[in-house]
């Protein structure tokens, strides 16, 4: 396990370093930000000044040596649009996304699990067939839209919740709702299809076939026995929802997370702020993958150390 | 949830008035949406809308404008003095104070002049204040404003100017939690969420009616609307114009924007006169506006500016909508159907790539065969700052903060300014004079001939002056202003 782990690290390590360097390309490439900040009728001084106030003057490679040795000791700089330290603005609103994407990705699980599983009871039945169109459905509709549609019906209509912005409970519950939906649609689907291979394995006829009651032979062997593709593409939602998902869903619901910090980050050619952000959600999918990785080893030693 | 929340409040509000005031009218709070979170509450750093939108009651200034414009008094107590070409003299009323305490004198105005052009503070506002070139106390009441060369329109730049406390100021905290003397002070912000605002009872004019006022930020424009329609929120900004019907209220108001297209006298097709003045003619402004902004727009005068704007010329009016006219003219010019580019953007502005892609339609429908070259904002700004390289016709949205011709001329109509396209000595000339020309007759004298000239030239397509539109609750009444700030203190509620 040991050797499996470093081995892991070290591909992190290499993909951290890459995005290190992609990102200060990628950032410097999508504009000037003394352009976009300053007020169109701003004089060329004044644009000068407010360029060399920001560092942004130097050669370029004296910026990426700036930055390299600064992201290593974890100083990302201070922000162009915000004028406060970058790690600031993200110890801030990283919480918000944190809490956002559990909420999420555990509501998808805690839905997709039962309703795949029930699905698979009697393939091509009724109750499958309607789960199967449901996440079609749910697949397929645009997650802005679904948030909007979320908006109008609980919050307008029957007035349950509020629209939109963070402090309670329940200004989570519509965000979260949307943000879970494609996630669940898709564990739905896994969960279904591994639970009809299991249940359909030499060991589960072995079991009925000594009289174990039924819930026991899926609830506990079948479904142990499909946890690690569950879990695998559960990782792989939540790594989703954290690099991408959030974007659209706390735009939409003003959730003042990370996502909506990064969308108003590239508005303002905030460039500084936006490597920190990306480079900060790479280091988080790193090692959410390595922990995918040992949890699946964790569920089924047969896993393969070195092939992984 | 909201309800219940409500309720916790006003008990909370109504104990503390029980326990505080003696018999303080405890109106209702209300809550504002703004489109973005202030990114700092320092009144001089940012050049951004929604920390002025707070900052606008928490601080005050020199001059003020009424809704329609006029400016007129603010802290200063009389008609400001220009008593050398480049010394401006204020005066302000004694025993002023800051909501700390601090007291506002001039030394507290000479210090906020000193302060925005530090070159430490670097500030994104010091386009707006680039002539100020230091201040001078002279009595506790009287202070000096230096300019680098003649300003004539000072007095309007201090509308936008606010006056922060010495001491308070130097503070780490200051850009958190703002002191100013406004009739607002502050009370939290709880970053992400909300900014808190409460009414100050010292302050020197009438008590506003409403007692406390919340800022949320919710950028996207369905939910704004949604928060407003649930009954969560009770002023929100920048609602689009088709959804005027469906909310409780809305309020509108010509605004300072005013969207035109710069055309290049220069070179390619539009540097025909005949031509320039055919995509004006080709232009039905009146559907612009009827069509895409509800009606939610004014034609504009064939200028660059508002009817309140210094500068304003009442002699010129729109170029009429005419296609034959039009087409007649790009005929005698031995053009009709060439070929013309329309650079433009999409997001930035209300509806600029659809004002863009009608203007191109009207264009077409006259037999030119438009171009139309949309770009993300910062390539488009590219080549509105390319003065190598013009299109024939670029897109843009004049912005005029001053209500004064000084900076949308400046910036289109005069040969130097970035965005303009034509190389005609004569505006320069006009508009360099007018800057500091301080005979406000002989002044208004050099605007008007500066309209007449780009009018006639047609250095620019005329298209329209949009509104700004407010969705408002039920219970609100408030009257929007031209100059689209939202001073609580003018809003009651019921």
């Amino acid at each position: 396990m040991g050797r499996f782990i470093l081995a892991k690290l070290w591909q992190g390590a290499l993909v951290v370093l890459s995005v290190v360097v992609v990102v200060f390309i990628l950032t410097r490439m999508i504009g000037d930000p003394v352009r976009v900040m300053l007020p169109l009728e701003a004089t060329e001084e004044q644009r000068a000044q407010f360029e060399e106030q920001l560092g942004l003057d130097r050669p370029i490679g004296v910026q990426f040596v700036d930055y390299v040795t600064d992201v290593a000791v974890l100083d990302f700089g201070e922000s162009l649009w915000q004028r406060r330290p970058v790690m600031e603005i993200i110890v801030e609103k990283a919480p918000a996304t944190i809490l956002l994407t559990l909420a999420a990705i555990g509501l998808a699980i805690a839905l997709a699990v039962p309703l795949g599983t029930i699905a698979a009871l009697r393939p091509e039945g009724i109750v499958d067939r309607i789960v199967v169109l449901i996440s079609l459905i749910g697949l397929s509709i645009p997650q802005f839209w679904l948030g909007l549609l979320f908006i109008v019906f609980f919050a307008l209509t029957l007035g349950w919740l509020p629209t939109s912005g963070s402090g309670t409970p329940a200004h989570l519950i519509l965000p979260a709702l949307t943000l879970a939906i494609p996630a669940m649609t898709r564990l739905v689907m896994v969960v279904r299809s591994t639970m009809i291979d299991e249940l359909n394995a030499q060991y589960v006829k072995v079991l009925r076939a000594k009289g174990m009651r039924p819930w026991r032979v899926v609830a506990v062997h079948a479904l142990r026995n499909s946890a690690v593709p569950i879990l695998t593409l559960a990782g792989w939602e939540l790594i989703r929802a954290l690099s991408g998902y959030t974007v659209v869903v706390e735009s939409v619901f003003a959730w003042p997370g990370l996502g909506l910090t990064a969308i108003q980050a590239i508005e303002r050619q905030d460039l500084i702020l936006l490597q920190a952000i990306v480079f900060l959600t790479a280091i988080m999918v790193v090692v959410l993958n390595l922990l995918i990785d040992i949890l699946s080893k964790a569920f089924d030693p047969r896993i393969d150390l070195r092939a992984a | 949830m909201f309800m219940r929340l409500r309720g916790i409040a006003q008990s909370a509000t109504f104990a503390a008035g029980l326990a505080l005031a003696p018999a303080a009218a405890l109106a209702d709070a209300i809550t504002i949406v703004l489109g973005a979170e202030p990114t700092t509450l320092d009144p001089h750093a940012a050049d951004d809308g929604s920390e002025k939108a707070v900052n606008d009651n928490v601080f005050e200034t020199l001059m003020v404008r009424d809704a329609e414009g006029n400016l007129g008094l603010g802290l200063a107590i009389e008609e400001p003095t220009q008593i050398d070409p480049t010394t401006w003299e204020f005066k302000i009323p004694p025993e002023l104070t800051f909501h700390n305490g601090e007291p506002l004198d001039a030394a507290a105005i000479a210090f906020s002049v000193e302060r925005m052009i530090d070159p430490e503070l670097n500030s994104e506002q010091l386009s707006y204040f680039s002539t100020f070139a230091g201040a001078e106390v002279i009595d506790e009441t009287t202070v000096h404003i230096l300019t680098s060369g003649p300003d004539p329109i000072l007095p309007a730049r201090m509308y936008y100017f606010m006056i922060v406390p010495p001491e308070a100021s130097t503070a780490d905290d200051f850009a958190e939690a703002p002191i100013g003397s406004g009739p607002y002070r502050f009370v939290s912000w709880d970053r992400g969420n909300e900014i808190v605002l409460e009414a100050n009872p010292d302050w020197r004019g009438e008590a506003p009616d409403v007692s406390e006022v919340t800022y949320r930020f919710i950028e996207e424009s369905g939910t704004r609307m949604a928060a407003l329609m649930a009954g969560e929120v009770d002023l929100i900004t920048n609602l689009l114009p088709e959804f005027t019907g469906q909310v409780p209220q809305s309020a509108s108001m010509r605004g300072l924007e005013h969207p035109t297209v710069i055309l290049n006298t220069n070179g390619g097709i539009t540097a025909d006169k005949r031509v320039r003045q055919a995509l004006n003619l080709a232009v039905d402004k009146e559907a612009l506006a009827s069509a895409l902004f509800e009606g939610q727009a004014q034609v504009e005068q064939g200028q660059l500016l508002g009817a309140t704007y210094f500068g304003f010329n009442e002699d010129i009016s729109a170029y009429p909508y005419d296609p034959d006219r039009a087409m007649e003219l790009l005929e005698e010019a031995g053009v009709a159907g060439g070929d013309i580019t329309l650079v433009g953007t999409a997001g930035r502005w209300l509806k600029d790539r659809e004002v863009v892609e009608v203007v191109a339609g009207f264009w077409s429908a006259v037999g030119l065969n438009v171009d139309v070259q949309i770009f993300e904002f910062d390539e488009y700004l590219q080549r509105l700052f390319d003065k190598e390289n013009r299109a024939d016709a670029i897109f843009v949205v004049s912005g005029n903060e001053l209500l004064d011709a000084d900076r949308s001329f400046s910036a289109y109509y005069a040969p130097s300014g970035f965005g303009s396209s034509n190389s005609f000595d004569q505006l320069e000339d006009w508009i360099v004079e007018a800057r500091t020309e301080t005979d406000i007759d002989a002044r208004q004298a050099l605007y008007e001939e500066a309209v007449a000239f780009g009018h006639e030239e047609a250095i620019l397509t005329f298209l329209l002056n949009i509104n700004n539109i407010w969705g408002m609750s039920e219970r609100l009444s408030w009257q929007p202003r031209v100059d689209g700030k939202m001073f609580v203190s003018t809003m009651t509620v019921e």
